[in-house]
């Protein structure tokens, strides 16, 4: 890619330029100048700041979901509906360090995202011996005997939850480190999904996902990389689930492990366009928005769990490849969303 | 000795009804590869149309069978038209069956939620608090009454499967559904009608499950992890292998029940699902089908 760049320099438009690279480094630039300054440009713009904010930070967190989630389904195709699991592991490290040790969860967020990803590398070991719709159903059985042991635990409070101590902070800003330290880790998931998408791991990764036996035959330790795509897959939703466990003050395994929760990655991942990279990203951004939207309107109601079921059955029927994925094939996909 | 013996029946008995509810399950997996995770969510629509039946008509849970199960066959027979001939040429048809019955799912509990609310609900007709002494065995009425009427139903399905033309052509689609439609067998119309049947089987399921256990619209993530318990260990796709699953993790989880205490009874299901898949992807009974 430098090599390339230099190029561009001295000989302007070049054969070996990726179409669009400008495109791409402009949106790149746009979109974090958004996410950084957007609790300053939100000041005046909306009177109810905290609201607004909430809404910014839980987009960021279910872009950081859904994208880690995507380096395991999207990329080797293995579907797990059991990745709330480090979201809870990374919530209860944080709230357990915060709870007893008094650690501040912000400072703690690195070793609440490697607890996920050793919890995920352990359990990627386990589950990953069976392959397709077995895989599946063995990430919901995990996720229910993880729902079983913590809903018993007393040492984390079983199901009646944990309480933790309010984050010392002027009330009306109080929202704000919340959203910076999301924000941190969905640029963090991100940049993982960007870099293992474009390394040889990540072509090992499609290989698996496009023809396993081939992929081994080919000289991919299939096995080692399919753990290694779990664990990473499992650090930043550890790292979310922390802060995500420290804004609400109270955790509750049912929180964390509702079923819900793992379909929504899943559903964010399939309709922006499952192993792209931008894929996640932009079906994070119109479920939340869509379902912000919503819940304005019409208030918070049950039929939100319909509407999230019937656009996963409406995108599998009509939509498998996403939005990225069907405007790729059909040539249309806008320079600036293709980053693979 | 007693104390063990009582446990036995009252797992016995359960596992009955259990056998019904996951011989569903497996025939639609075994005819058209479809790993239903809607099947609970399902089962609850009968029990919720069960609760509407006797709070409205006071009508016997086990009379109102009569009425789900033709519904819920006619609308297994529309989902199946509706939704999955569309899928078939997808190269991931299995994977795709879970996440589109995933999706139905939510769906399913969503719509119960907003109609019945999330509280919980039963149906107490007067033996769903009786029971009956057999010696020195504690019965309840309402256990022995569901587990006679599953069993029933499962030598039903039994003798349909065995015995008649449409049921041969059903066995011989599990069997060999490429081989099938070469011999004359209609795949399509064999697959509708299939999953009609297994819905049926919910159906009743549904209205039995309604006078034994409260329910709620969350509750079928239970039931569902449970059932694919019971069919993995079985083999998916066998439906002797499903009834002997059954029986088998019933009586074990009463035993748990018995030992530990009621809230790690759902263990025995998780942990068995879950080693199986470990062990023996293709279950204990079943045939080597590639999951």
């Amino acid at each position: 890619m430098a090599v390339v760049e230099e190029r561009e320099g001295l000989l302007g438009e070049s054969p070996f330029r990726k179409p669009g690279t400008r495109s791409r480094r402009v949106t790149l630039i746009v979109a974090l100048g958004l996410v950084l300054f957007f609790p300053l440009i939100a000041i005046p713009l909306f009177d109810s700041y905290a609201y607004v904010l909430q809404v910014g930070m839980l987009m960021l967190m279910w872009i950081a979901m859904s994208s880690s989630w995507n380096i395991i389904g999207g990329f080797a195709g293995y579907i797990s509906l059991g990745h709330g699991v480090f979201f809870a592991i990374g919530g209860y490290a944080a709230g357990l360090a915060l709870a007893h040790w008094g650690i501040s969860p912000f400072l703690f967020l690195p070793f609440a995202g490697l607890a996920a990803m050793a919890v995920g590398f352990l359990a990627g070991l386990i589950t990953l011996r069976t392959r397709g719709p077995a895989f599946i159903v063995a990430t919901i059985a995990m996720l229910f005997l993880f729902l079983l042991w913590f809903d018993n635990w007393e040492f984390i409070g079983a199901s009646s939850g944990l309480d933790l101590p309010f984050l010392q902070f002027p009330v009306q800003w109080l929202k704000v480190p919340f959203y910076y330290a999301m924000a941190l880790c969905a640029i963090g998931a991100v940049y993982l999904a960007y870099r293992v998408a474009h390394s040889k791991f990540g072509l090992g990764l499609r290989a698996i996902s496009q023809d396993e036996t081939k992929a081994e035959v080919a000289g991919i330790n299939t096995r080692w990389y399919k753990v290694w795509a779990f664990a990473l897959s499992a650090f930043f939703i550890g790292v979310a689930g922390a802060i995500y466990g420290y804004s609400l003050t109270h955790l509750r395994p049912l929180t964390f492990f509702a079923i819900a929760v793992a379909a929504r990655m899943v559903l964010m991942a399939i309709i922006g366009g499952r192993g792209t990279v931008a894929g996640p990203v932009v079906g994070a951004i119109l479920i939340i928005g869509v379902n912000e939207f919503a819940v304005r309107q019409f208030g918070e109601s049950e039929l939100n769990i319909v509407f999230t079921g019937l656009i996963l059955v409406l995108a599998l029927l009509f939509f498998p490849q996403g939005i990225v994925g069907s405007l790729r094939k059909s040539g249309r996909l806008p320079a600036f969303l293709d980053w693979d | 000795m007693a104390h063990w013996l009582q446990i036995l029946v009252l797992g016995l008995l359960l596992g009955g009804v259990y056998a019904m509810m996951a011989s569903g399950l497996t025939l639609l997996f075994g005819v058209m590869r479809v790993v239903n995770l809607a099947h609970a969510a399902f089962i609850l629509i009968a029990s919720y149309m069960t609760y509407a039946l006797f709070e409205g008509l006071t009508l016997d849970p086990m009379i109102s069978l009569f009425v789900t199960m033709p519904l819920m066959f006619g609308l297994g027979v529309g989902l199946y038209l509706l939704l999955f001939p569309r899928l078939e040429e997808s190269p991931r048809y299995v994977e795709m069956t879970v996440l589109l019955t995933f999706g139905l799912a939510l769906i399913v509990e969503g719509l119960l939620t907003f109609t019945f609310t999330g509280t919980f609900r039963s149906v107490r007709p007067e033996y769903a608090s009786t029971s009956i002494m057999i010696g020195d065995l504690f019965v309840p009425t309402s256990q022995l009454y569901a587990s006679l009427i599953s069993f029933a139903l499962l030598i039903l399905l039994w003798v349909f499967l065995r015995f008649t033309k449409t049921g041969t052509a059903i066995r011989a689609t599990m069997q060999n559904r490429a081989a099938a439609q070469i011999v004359g067998v209609n795949v399509r119309r064999i697959s509708a009608l299939s999953f009609g049947l297994g819905m049926s089987l919910a159906g009743a399921a549904g209205s039995l499950l309604s006078f034994m256990f409260p329910f709620f619209p969350a509750r079928h993530w239970q039931w569902i992890a449970l059932l694919l318990a019971l069919i993995v260990l079985g083999g998916m796709g066998s439906i002797k292998g499903a009834v002997i699953g059954a029986l088998l993790l019933a009586v074990a989880s009463a035993f748990v029940t018995d030992l530990v205490g009621p809230t790690w009874s759902p263990i025995t299901f998780y942990l068995t699902l879950f080693l199986i898949l470990m062990v023996r992807p293709q279950g204990l009974f079943g045939a080597k089908v590639r999951l």
